[in-house]
């Protein structure tokens, strides 16, 4: 009992005093007994696990289910596994003990992955839920965010974007930041990864575990702030089994949604009545718009196609008693639905356990994965979204020439107001290389100890590999943006980025039990490194396209050459005390310390605590007799979590060596101090309280789950303006407070049982934010059409109330004005300040917020049925409430129609006598007057973007045992994305928002802006799952 | 006791890793501030750097602030295009603003632009006496960063009037604003820091081309005194100039002005700003943003030579105004040499013939991308700034003679004036027609308390034949231009906005 070790540090301590606490030895006089574990049909069940109760003594059954074990008389045998109802078979002397285990369907006695272990879920005093692969297991995409929609309370996903792979937005409980990432914490089998989890294949996962409060988080300190995605992935079971899933299909854009432009003999008619109410000579392209009537030119229509897409996955799940693997081939190839679109996976995961002995237990895991990606540019503004360009661009102009051709790029004559060069867009699609391809691979290795009974050691090694060669080409025959003429110059960009990340962790966990009172004891510590490379290379000015090397270019562009490093390291300890008596009252205990590169030089360490209590009320004798009540637990948890997404150098104060002179011919290096040092930086702080009820009733047939939470996010991290006066823009800062606060619930139900079983899961969720503090002296940050402001929700819409327009003299005279601009037909905005007049700009003018790109509340349903040997499901999410920006119509209402525009500007004002719907205003007076309704951010721009999806619907039918080699076969035909029902006209896709870095278009302090993004397609597939 | 060896060996395996310094990992493609300024290369590179912000102030700011903030050069209306309320503002002297600050984005930007300048060089300033090396490098690098500093204070005292003052680097976020100071003691710092590099840096035949010279120092040090109307201090510094033998006026007006390549910091020059064509970012734009619009690529390939000319869309600036163009004295060699024709066969106007500045339409061979260096000072303005001080001592003749040394390579006679109010008067005529477009008008009708006058008569035309002001037929001023004549740029609102002081 004396073992020495140095202690290095204090945060080790907590390790030492546990591991010198727990070691003691003892022993007893056994002898063997053997047999066999089945299942109802008479199977071996491998992996059970065989323990005496109440020692360490224990085995697993062997790949047919047998096991042999020593005991002694009196004792009791445990035969449990994960799935099955356990069962106790007191020992006698028997020879031989045969078990038949059945299956449980007591959803309380499941196991839940939690955060460094797993827990009964009756136990478990933490707002987590599950999802498993099954019930999500026919969705026809590739990604676990598109097969979560709907299925989480209180996690809200939307698909942002239609490019394959791409653009899920996942936020659990509301959680924002002004500048610092809000995404969740993903941990794959322990693994906190440092990417994200888009590429993964959903196959390769057994259950997605989603940990939403501060005690289940707060073991993930520093980086829990936005919560945590436990991933689990699938691990050999019993014998052996291989399956081969498939399925094929072929997507398509719905036409609901799509916007309504004009057509070229609209246009036509449209720039010929802007001539004329203008009192000007009409330009001959215009005089006479039925000239179009059969030249329309969809430039939207033209990118898009019908296109396939397929997924094979070969799995093996072998379990041979001592060694259990998991192996997981897949192949998916989609092609896009925008033109020239074609997204590729192949990948592999190898999950390996062995027990060297009944102590001694060693696993590895290795994932390899292969990605290729070709997307056009399609998402984006006017510099390089084609999608959106395409709405822009005047209907009139020829996708194709006369010969059948591509045109290069179209411009009418300046006197037809044509200010910008339109490109081809279908040629910019099919021209420009965009290529990503990403090479990587997450590995697992651990080996885990029992020294004594209920101690077990359990050190980690995990690494994760990412390689990725970005290729990016514009030939000198087309392009991305909106004027640009053709020929233009010829671009290339390459980019390669490799990444490692490895993580060390070493826990020990110790469980105890006695006189009712049981205690679980986690400690450990663990270090974790980040390091990426990365190297581009920008050059232009190509003499031919069809060569588009670094040295075919003539002009290597200096700004868009570079090598870059991005380091991180994290040192953490960590400690969890769990306890409860007789099951009933329950008690969890976690700390988290962090020390973190990222962190100020004075500020390196975090901690990170949280508490948690249960009491499940159902086995209390006032509850017991209530037969309808099956179970009951009231749980409460309040802890502190951190969000270390702050950036790797935000706290150095960095110079800049790139601020060149010219003198005379001579170019002169030149430095500047860019940015201002904060030594005391830290992360942002989240202090969350939950309070939950867990409630079953008759027999579990309903289950329904309720959550409360309020949570304050302080010390945000902040790039506070500062005077630039000071020669600097910003200073990074911890600032501000955020307070949130929802409701969630959720309500599984067997509405029938027996032949036809139907089921239903359905949740709805409440989250709310509001801005507590900004900086001091500071009451509110603009974003870009957006204001958060202390005293109201973050990021809503900011700007104008419309009114309608000017309809006569008489209204004009006597109604607030935009001095030197406003006219009779010009939109009419509301003068909020009452000066009489309508200004834009600075804190006292006449805005006003106008829209709140956050929910009222999100939902989702999902119905299962069966009925023999079929099956169905449709599942369903919705949202409620929300807005969106509809950035198009900055351009696509710009009544000087410089743009192709929305169909609604044939309502607009043309004279007293035909004054229009009241959206659009006069033409006449050009961007003085038009100016206002377009530049100044109104009302106008924003919708109601509630909706609710039919995500999925899938009916099934399973062949049974067809010969020996096939075990079973199940066929099924899906269609995905199905139906949206929304009020909704901004866009195809009311889920989307623009997706920045920054306060663009997306970025923190902009969210819920409509960007024209890649719309998303329904999918109508056909699959098989194929077991042998 | 072996299960407490592996106990022990699983808990120190974990601990090897946690070295010292595993948490200290410094930015690697960026240098920090903590390692920079030892060392005399770091200072040279500061200094350089402190020079960049005067390439965005003449290419996007000056003109628009300077110039077309005066009777010299107006917009041509495009009213097919919006979003040009900006420098509309600037130009109907219609700067829209409320509580003493505006939000028109190039005041704004001028104002960050100098304070940028001024930033560095305090930091320059405030640490360079802390590093040891050669005395003669060290002054003039300090007196460099003085130069730039009593430059930027010099545009904002004149823009602005009262704004801060600062002195020393800013280190934390409370430091940011400081309290707007007194005109007379922004005056002050400015004297102190041009006279400090009047005495430190190097002649110009012994400075690198480009760089601030002991003769530009001199120059602005003068200015600023013609300014506050010291007339002897201004007379002593700019002969110090003239007779330094420095400088000369190039025998042709054209050749004052540099090409994209070429004749830069010539004999006449005594600063300019320096532009380099090409793909590296050092370049200017400066023709392209004087051009009228819209302009077909055939219309302006004559202009500016290249090879691959576009469209210029939007709305022309800085078009010489016909008050600009009368201006000229007949046979004044000058005017051709700053003032050409175009026509637009795009514009709406029946009169498709546009006057634009011909001075700095060299041509080049990038579209979009010009290498001509913009003057600050010319020598020319270093002896019309004299004949004004000798002029106001009434030392007529000493002022005549300046002036005709100026006057006759223009090619044009004599000074006939007698009075000295009639000298000055020719003075003033002169500096219009020789530094026109050199963003020197808007500065000398406030110096010469003329500014709300000339302009007052100046709107007035404009709004009574706004077809001669390059107005389409059918098209009116706004109805807020010239509401809003002063002296003074507001201070602009989003600084306001940060700072507590105004």
């Amino acid at each position: 009992m004396n073992f020495k070790f140095t202690i290095r540090r204090n945060k080790y301590y907590l390790a030492g005093v546990f591991l010198s606490l727990v070691l003691f030895c003892s022993s007893f006089a056994f002898s063997q007994v053997k047999g066999r574990v089945s299942d109802q049909s008479g199977e071996g069940l491998a992996g059970v696990s065989v323990a005496i109760k109440g020692t360490s003594k224990g085995t697993q059954s062997d790949a047919n289910g047998n096991y042999s074990l020593e005991a002694t008389n009196g004792s009791v045998i445990t035969y449990s596994f994960v799935g099955y109802e356990a069962k106790d078979v007191t020992y006698n002397g028997q020879k031989e003990i045969n078990v038949t285990l059945g299956v449980d369907d007591n959803l309380l006695n499941e196991v839940v992955v939690v955060g460094y272990g797993s827990q009964l879920k009756k136990n478990v005093t933490g707002a987590v839920q599950t999802v498993g692969a099954k019930e999500i297991k026919d969705l026809p995409v590739s990604q676990i965010g598109q097969k979560l929609q709907g299925q989480l309370a209180g996690v809200q996903i939307n698909q942002t974007t239609g490019k394959p792979g791409q653009g899920m937005n996942i936020r659990i409980r509301g959680q924002l930041s002004v500048s610092a990432g809000s995404d969740p914490l993903y941990v794959i089998d322990g693994f906190p990864i440092t990417g994200n989890i888009g590429s993964m294949n959903p196959d390769e996962i057994e259950e997605i575990t989603v940990l939403k409060d501060a005690s289940s988080t707060s073991l993930y300190g520093s980086r829990a702030a936005n919560g945590v995605v436990l991933i689990t992935t699938k691990k050999g079971k019993t014998g052996s089994n291989v399956s081969f899933n498939v399925f094929t299909g072929i997507q398509q854009v719905p036409d609901r949604g799509l916007v309504k432009m004009l057509t070229a003999e609209e246009f036509a008619q449209f720039k010929k009545e802007y001539y004329t109410d203008a009192g000007q000579p009409v330009p001959a392209e215009f005089q006479n718009p039925s000239q179009y009537a059969n030249q329309n030119n969809d430039w939207y229509g033209a990118l898009l196609r019908k296109a396939p897409l397929q997924s094979y996955n070969l799995s093996l799940s072998n379990n041979t008693g001592k060694s259990r693997t998991s192996v997981v081939a897949g192949v998916f190839n989609q092609q896009g639905v925008v033109i020239n679109n074609e997204y590729k996976r192949y990948s592999l995961r190898i999950n390996n356990e062995y027990d060297v002995s009944n102590k001694v237990k060693i696993g590895f895991n290795v994932a390899p994965q292969y990605v290729f990606d070709n997307t056009p540019r399609t998402d984006g503004d006017r510099g390089t979204g084609i999608l959106f360009n395409a709405l822009h661009t005047w209907p009139v102009m020829p996708i194709y020439d006369s010969n059948g051709d591509l045109t290069l790029f179209n411009r009418f004559p300046a006197s037809t107001g044509n200010i910008f060069a339109y490109p081809n867009w279908v040629r910019a699609a099919n021209e420009l290389v965009n290529e990503t391809t990403t090479t990587n691979l997450i590995s697992n290795a651990y080996i885990q100890y029992q020294p004594i009974k209920g101690l077990t050691l359990k050190s980690t090694f995990n690494v994760e590999m990412l390689r990725s060669k970005f290729f990016f080409f514009n030939p000198s025959t087309a392009t991305s943006a909106i004027n640009v003429a053709i020929p233009t110059t010829a671009v290339s960009i390459r980019q390669n980025v490799e990444s490692l990340a490895w993580l060390n962790e070493n826990l020990a966990t110790y469980t105890r039990s006695f006189n009712d009172h049981n205690f679980e004891l986690l400690a450990g510590f663990s270090n974790q490194k980040f390091t990426e490379e990365s190297t581009r290379i920008q050059a232009d000015t190509y003499s031919d396209d069809r060569l588009p090397t670094v040295q075919g270019a003539i002009n290597i562009n200096r700004g868009g050459t570079n090598t870059g490093v991005q380091e991180w390291a994290l040192t953490s300890v960590l400690s969890r005390l769990t306890y409860n008596y007789k099951g009933k009252y329950l008690f969890t205990a976690a700390v988290r310390r962090d020390g973190s590169s990222r962190f100020g030089s004075d500020n390196r360490w975090g901690t990170f605590p949280s508490f948690s209590a249960g009491w499940v009320i159902s086995d209390e004798s006032f509850l017991k007799d209530i037969q309808k009540i099956s179970f009951a637990k009231l749980r409460a948890s309040y802890g502190v979590i951190g969000n270390n997404n702050i950036g790797n150098y935000t706290s150095y104060a960095l110079v800049n060596n790139t601020v060149n002179a010219v003198f005379g011919n001579t170019v002169a290096p030149g430095a500047i101090v860019s940015s201002l040092a904060n030594t005391n930086l830290g992360w942002e702080t989240t202090k969350q309280f939950d309070i939950g009820l867990d409630l079953g009733m008759y027999n579990d047939r309903i289950t329904f789950v309720y959550d409360y939470y309020t949570k304050n996010t302080t010390n945000l991290l902040y790039s506070v303006q500062i005077a630039q006066e000071s020669g600097f823009s910003n200073f990074n800062d911890n600032i501000g407070e955020i307070k949130f606060w929802g409701h969630e619930f959720a309500l599984n139900t067997k509405n029938t049982t027996g032949r036809f079983k139907w089921s239903t899961n359905a949740n709805i969720s409440f989250n709310r934010n509001k801005v507590i503090a900004l900086a001091d002296g500071i009451d509110r940050v603009y974003g870009l059409f957006h204001i958060t402001k202390v005293g109201y929700p973050f990021g809503q819409f900011y700007g104008h109330i419309a009114q309608g327009v000017y309809l006569n003299e008489a209204d004009l005279n006597s109604s607030p004005q935009v001095p030197g601009r406003s006219t009779v037909g010009s939109i009419k905005l509301t003068d909020q300040n009452g000066d009489g007049i309508i200004t834009n700009g600075g804190n006292e003018d006449d805005r006003v917020i106008m829209g709140n790109p956050f929910p009222t509340f999100t939902y989702g349903i999902t119905n299962s049925f069966s009925f023999g040997k079929w099956d169905a499901s449709i599942i369903g999410s919705g949202s409620q409430g929300n807005q969106l920006l509809v950035r198009h119509l900055y351009s696509t209402a710009n009544l000087d129609g410089v743009f192709n525009m929305v169909e609604g500007v044939k309502y607009r004002f043309r004279s007293v006598d035909n004054p229009g719907l009241g959206m659009y205003g006069t033409t006449v007076g050009g961007g003085n007057v038009t100016g206002i309704e377009r530049d100044w951010m109104n009302s106008r721009f924003v919708a109601d973007a509630s909706f609710f999806t039919i995500k999925n619907v899938t009916v099934g039918y399973t062949i049974p045992k067809i010969s020996k080699v096939f075990k079973s076969a199940r066929v099924y035909t899906s269609i995905q994305q199905l139906y949206v029902f929304t009020k909704y006209w901004g866009g195809p896709n009311p889920e989307t928002s623009a997706q920045r870095d920054g306060n663009g278009d997306g970025g923190n302090l902009s969210p819920g802006v409509d960007l024209s993004n890649y719309p998303v397609p329904r999918t109508f597939t056909i699959g098989a799952n194929l077991n042998f | 006791m072996k299960k407490l060896i592996i106990t022990a060996a699983f808990v120190v395996f974990g601990l090897i890793s946690c070295k010292e310094g595993f948490l200290t990992v410094v930015p690697e493609t960026n240098l920090s501030s903590a390692t920079f300024f030892k060392k005399e290369a770091d200072f040279q590179q500061a200094v350089n750097a402190a020079y960049v912000p005067l390439r965005n102030i003449v290419n996007d700011r000056a003109w628009l602030l300077g110039e077309m903030h005066s009777d010299n050069t107006y917009y041509s209306r495009n009213i097919l295009f919006g979003a040009t309320e900006q420098q509309e503002d600037i130009a109907d002297f219609a700067v829209p603003t409320a509580n003493g600050v505006t939000s028109n984005t190039h005041v704004l930007n001028q104002y960050r632009l100098d304070y940028q300048i001024i930033a560095r060089a305090n930091q320059i300033l405030t640490l360079i006496d802390d590093v040891d090396f050669a005395a003669d490098s060290k002054n003039n690098l300090k007196g460099q960063a003085s130069f730039l500093r009593a430059f930027a204070y010099f545009e904002l005292v004149r823009y602005f009037g009262k704004v801060p003052l600062h002195l020393e680097p800013v280190t934390v976020r409370q430091e940011a604003a400081l309290p707007l100071a007194s005109v007379d003691e922004v005056y002050a710092q400015i004297i102190q820091d041009a006279t400090f590099a009047a005495s430190n840096l190097l002649p110009k035949s012994k400075q690198e081309a480009g760089r601030a010279t002991s003769g530009a120092a001199k120059t602005l040090l003068a200015n600023v005194y013609v300014v506050q109307k010291k007339w002897a201090e201004a007379e002593t510094l700019l002969k110090d100039v003239v007779n330094s033998g420095e400088y000369a006026l190039m025998p042709d007006y054209n050749d004052a002005f540099s090409t994209t390549t070429g004749n830069k910091n010539n004999k006449e020059s005594v600063f300019e700003v320096q532009f380099q064509e090409g793909s590296a970012g050092y370049n200017g734009s400066l023709i392209y943003n004087f051009l009228p619009r819209p302009m077909s690529p055939e219309e302006l390939k004559p202009i500016s030579g290249t090879s691959n000319p576009q469209p210029l869309t939007g709305e022309g600036n800085n078009t010489p105004t016909p008050d600009v163009i009368a201006a000229y004295e007949s046979g004044d060699l000058r005017k051709d040499a700053s003032v050409g024709y175009v026509t637009l066969s795009g514009s709406l106007r029946s009169n498709k013939v546009y006057p634009y500045i011909k001075k700095f339409a060299k041509t080049h061979s990038l579209h979009g991308n010009t290498g001509n260096n913009w003057p600050v000072y010319r020598y020319s303005e270093v002896l019309l700034f004299l004949a004004e001080a000798q002029m106001e001592q009434s030392k007529l003749g000493e002022a005549a003679a300046s002036l005709n040394q100026v006057r006759s390579r223009a090619g044009l006679a004599n000074t006939t004036a007698s009075s000295q109010a009639d000298l000055r008067n020719q003075i003033y005529q002169d500096r219009r027609s020789e530094l026109a477009f050199e963003n020197k008008r808007w500065f000398d009708l406030v110096r010469t308390g003329k500014a709300i006058e000339t302009i007052t008569a100046y709107g007035a035309r404009i709004k009574a034949n706004p077809l001669d002001y390059y107005y389409p037929e059918g098209a009116l001023p706004r109805s807020n231009a010239f509401s809003n004549i002063t002296e003074l740029y507001a201070l602009p609102a989003d600084e306001g906005a940060l700072s507590p002081n105004f």
